[in-house]
């Protein structure tokens, strides 16, 4: 699962590649018009970042459908990796050459929705053979901007709590189970850290970016916090249940010094291979990279007095209109492409998580269990993601001021109080202005 | 007899306007030719942004729709946002400490290697390696030997008594870290441009001032140093550019933290437009960029001038 990459500079050189091309087109709409039929045939193409198993996987999956539909041909474009997909769509836009179908990440949706050449699905996933509420509701509300849908879920993952068993025993300290409360989850940590091995209780993400806010995220909802208000126009963090988890924070990172603060270079997956982070919160594309040797659980997310809650990052397939034909073409391909058979194949050929509820009825989903072990907790995690970050072009803006001040109260420079003041000032300046 | 050229010579002379102009112009045309690749791709790839990026400065723009016409708006933006004046801090403090010590240090490796000693040009190969090797690489072998708890450089010192520090992960240390990271990957290419002064000195100048009972110390400072004034204006004023521009080193290792300390001008820019779309912002705050570059370096060239031996 190597969907998730690292940025490199790649990214970089993507986006500013993205820049010029934008420059130089400035904003010339509409579809290419590259006539791709001929006796009924209609040739489409999908853009995708998938590598290694996946890539294999959906390969497979395009070569059979290919084979026992030739009036609808896919041609699967690699996107270069998943990180750079949006700035190259934007450029494709831009230029006017795009793909039918494409992935996105899920926290791309914002700055896709809306626009003339994406395709607004809200009809037909609204078609009862669809069935859209068979997606995990986070998931619908991951690819709804405005009340309209414009993608349709392509990979799923949440955070869970994967531990190291043998320096749990080591320890003395029991394993975590599914009603740990945040104390349970502090004092572990605590006790699982020692300072002359250089050996740490938990591991934490601290460069910053969206990493750093979305595992903050799941705290603030454990606490029964919100980030904005129903309305989305102001922030709502700034909260008693947003100072809970910034403390908890605090009292982990500063206080205890049971927390390893990665610098965002991915290195806290090394050091749990090597036994020296007992814990982390992190998604099923990790556990691919976790050795052979290491023996791991999985639970389920501590609470605090309330829902164990959890949060995902849905990334979606999302349509582009390259005239009425293709655009048919490509909704008949997606539908099949994500159908509970086709799907639950996929996941089968992976280890990823079912998108669709009714993936686990399926017979071969205990086949599925038995593959991936790892794979359970984080399937039946999947329900205590309640709530989705919200799809608006401000998110980021809200991002970055979390994500930058919970860096301070990480190292213990800015106090949880301090750090949501000026978390919230810069959040609902970026609200306000709504830029 | 007012001709003296023979009849031959006559009809030369009248076509030789029009030959001239065939020659000059197929000369010409040819060279064109020769370069339109280049001017083509610089005006497409150079030429088109710079001016497009001053059109959407004006502009609030995502980059893709149709952007609207603000005026001013983005500039005066600039001037109360306190993210920008503090990237703009980062960025003087770097560019500050980084220029002087990359000179310096350069000279003074270059001198080191500028004579014959056996395998010298495996210690120049060394000098130069970092200069090739790719900024991924750099920072990752940079992010684990300062790495604040399993790093060789804090094992180092605590075997000497000195507490661990936290580098990248510390607020006021990080941006020196990147100092010492890019010093190390620019020092290579200052040291090959003085190697390359150096020889050219005249062996002569050295010879005269030893005769004149000069030291080696004294010779190097005096004779040496101030005919490198050259190359030290070039390396100062290059060096201050991409000084400026700083962006990859921060990308890889700090994104911009902790808390901002190391949010330098570009990487700030970067964040605008590709982080919040803000395009025309972005365009602003570039367009700043570009004339502080303009006049630090006309500042700097009019300075060099002054003190330069070059053309003496």
């Amino acid at each position: 699962m190597a969907s998730r990459t690292r940025r490199v500079t790649a990214l970089a050189a993507g986006a500013l590649a993205a820049l010029s091309l934008a420059a130089c087109s400035g904003g010339s709409g509409g579809g290419s018009s590259t006539p791709s039929q001929s006796g009924g045939v209609v040739e489409i193409t999908m853009s995708h970042g998938y590598t290694d198993v996946e890539d294999k996987a959906i390969t497979a999956q395009v070569a059979a459908w290919n084979k026992s539909n030739p009036n609808i041909q896919v041609k699967l474009v690699f996107n270069g990796g998943n990180d750079g997909a949006l700035q190259k769509t934007l450029a494709g836009m831009a230029a006017g050459s795009m793909p039918d179908i494409a992935y996105e990440y899920g926290s791309s949706m914002a700055a896709l929705a809306g626009r003339p050449q994406v395709v607004d699905l809200t009809s037909k996933v609204n078609d009862p053979a669809f069935n859209w509420k068979d997606f995990y509701s986070f998931e619908r509300d991951a690819a709804t901007s405005d009340g309209k849908v414009y993608g349709i879920p392509a990979l799923v993952d949440n955070l869970a709590l994967v531990y190291n068993k043998k320096l749990f025993d080591a320890a003395g300290v029991s394993y975590p189970t599914d009603t740990w409360t945040w104390d349970d989850f502090r004092a572990a940590a605590k006790k699982l850290t020692d300072a002359s091995t250089k050996q740490y209780g938990w591991a934490y993400v601290a460069d910053g970016s969206e990493d750093t806010t979305w595992r903050w995220l799941a705290m603030l909802w454990q606490a029964g916090g919100d980030l904005v208000t129903a309305d989305g126009t102001k922030s709502a963090f700034n909260s008693p249940a947003g100072l809970r988890a910034t403390q908890l924070l605090h009292d982990m990172a500063v206080t205890d010094k049971s927390v390893y603060l990665d610098q965002g270079n991915g290195n806290y997956l090394n050091l749990f291979n090597s036994g020296k982070i007992a814990m982390m919160w992190t998604g099923p594309w990790d556990l691919s990279s976790i050795n052979a040797d290491v023996s791991y659980g999985v639970q389920i997310l501590p609470a605090a007095g309330g829902a164990h809650s959890s949060i995902a990052g849905p990334d979606n397939w999302v349509l582009f209109n390259n005239g009425a034909a293709r655009e048919q073409a490509a909704w008949t391909f997606l539908s099949w492409l994500t159908s509970a058979q086709t799907h639950g194949a996929f996941t089968m050929a992976t280890g990823d998580l079912p998108t669709r509820e009714s993936e686990t009825k399926l017979d071969s989903y205990t086949g599925y269990l038995a593959k991936y072990p790892g794979d359970a907790v984080f399937v039946l995690n999947l329900t205590n993601v309640t709530k989705a970050r919200p799809n608006t072009k401000t998110y980021p803006q809200v991002s970055q001021a979390i994500g930058s001040q919970m860096q301070g109260v990480l190292i213990g420079q800015t106090s949880p109080q301090d750090a949501l003041d000026a978390a919230a000032q810069q959040a609902d300046a970026a609200l306000a202005s709504g830029q | 007899m007012t001709t003296t050229t023979s009849p031959a010579e006559v009809p030369a002379a009248r076509s030789r306007p029009s030959l001239l102009r065939r020659v000059w112009w197929s000369d010409s045309l040819a060279g064109w030719a020769f370069i339109s690749p280049t001017v083509l791709l610089i005006g497409l790839f150079g030429l088109v942004p710079v001016v497009w990026a001053f059109v959407l400065s004006f502009e609030h723009n995502d980059l893709i729709s149709p952007g609207t016409w603000v005026g001013l708006d983005n500039y005066r933006k600039l001037l109360h946002d306190p993210q920008f004046a503090n990237s703009v801090r980062n960025t003087v403090v770097y560019t500050v400490i980084f220029v002087p010590v990359c000179v310096v240090g350069a000279l003074l490796v270059a001198a080191a290697l500028n004579r014959r000693v056996r395998g010298i040009s495996f210690y120049r190969v060394a000098v130069f390696i970092p200069v090739v090797t790719s900024t991924v690489a750099t920072a990752t072998m940079f992010g684990w030997l300062m790495d604040p708890d399993f790093g060789l450089v804090n094992a180092g010192l605590n075997k000497i008594g000195i507490a661990s520090q936290g580098f990248f992960r510390d607020p006021h240390e990080a941006l020196f870290v990147i100092v010492l990271m890019t010093v190390w990957g620019w020092l290579g290419f200052g040291v090959i441009i003085y190697l390359a002064a150096l020889q050219s000195v005249s062996a002569d100048l050295l010879e005269a001032a030893a005769m004149d009972g000069c030291t080696r110390w004294r010779a190097f400072w005096r004779v040496e140093v101030p005919l490198l004034a050259p190359a030290t204006l070039f390396l100062v004023i290059w060096l201050t550019i991409n000084a400026l521009q700083l962006f990859d080193e921060i990308f890889v290792t700090t994104k911009g933290g902790p808390v901002g300390s190391t949010t330098v001008v570009v990487y700030y820019l970067y964040v605008q437009a590709f982080q919040f779309f803000n395009g025309g912002y972005a365009s602003a705050i570039a367009y700043v960029l570009f004339l502080a570059i303009l006049v630090v370096t006309v500042i700097q060239l009019a300075a060099g001038r002054r003190f330069s031996y070059g053309q003496r």
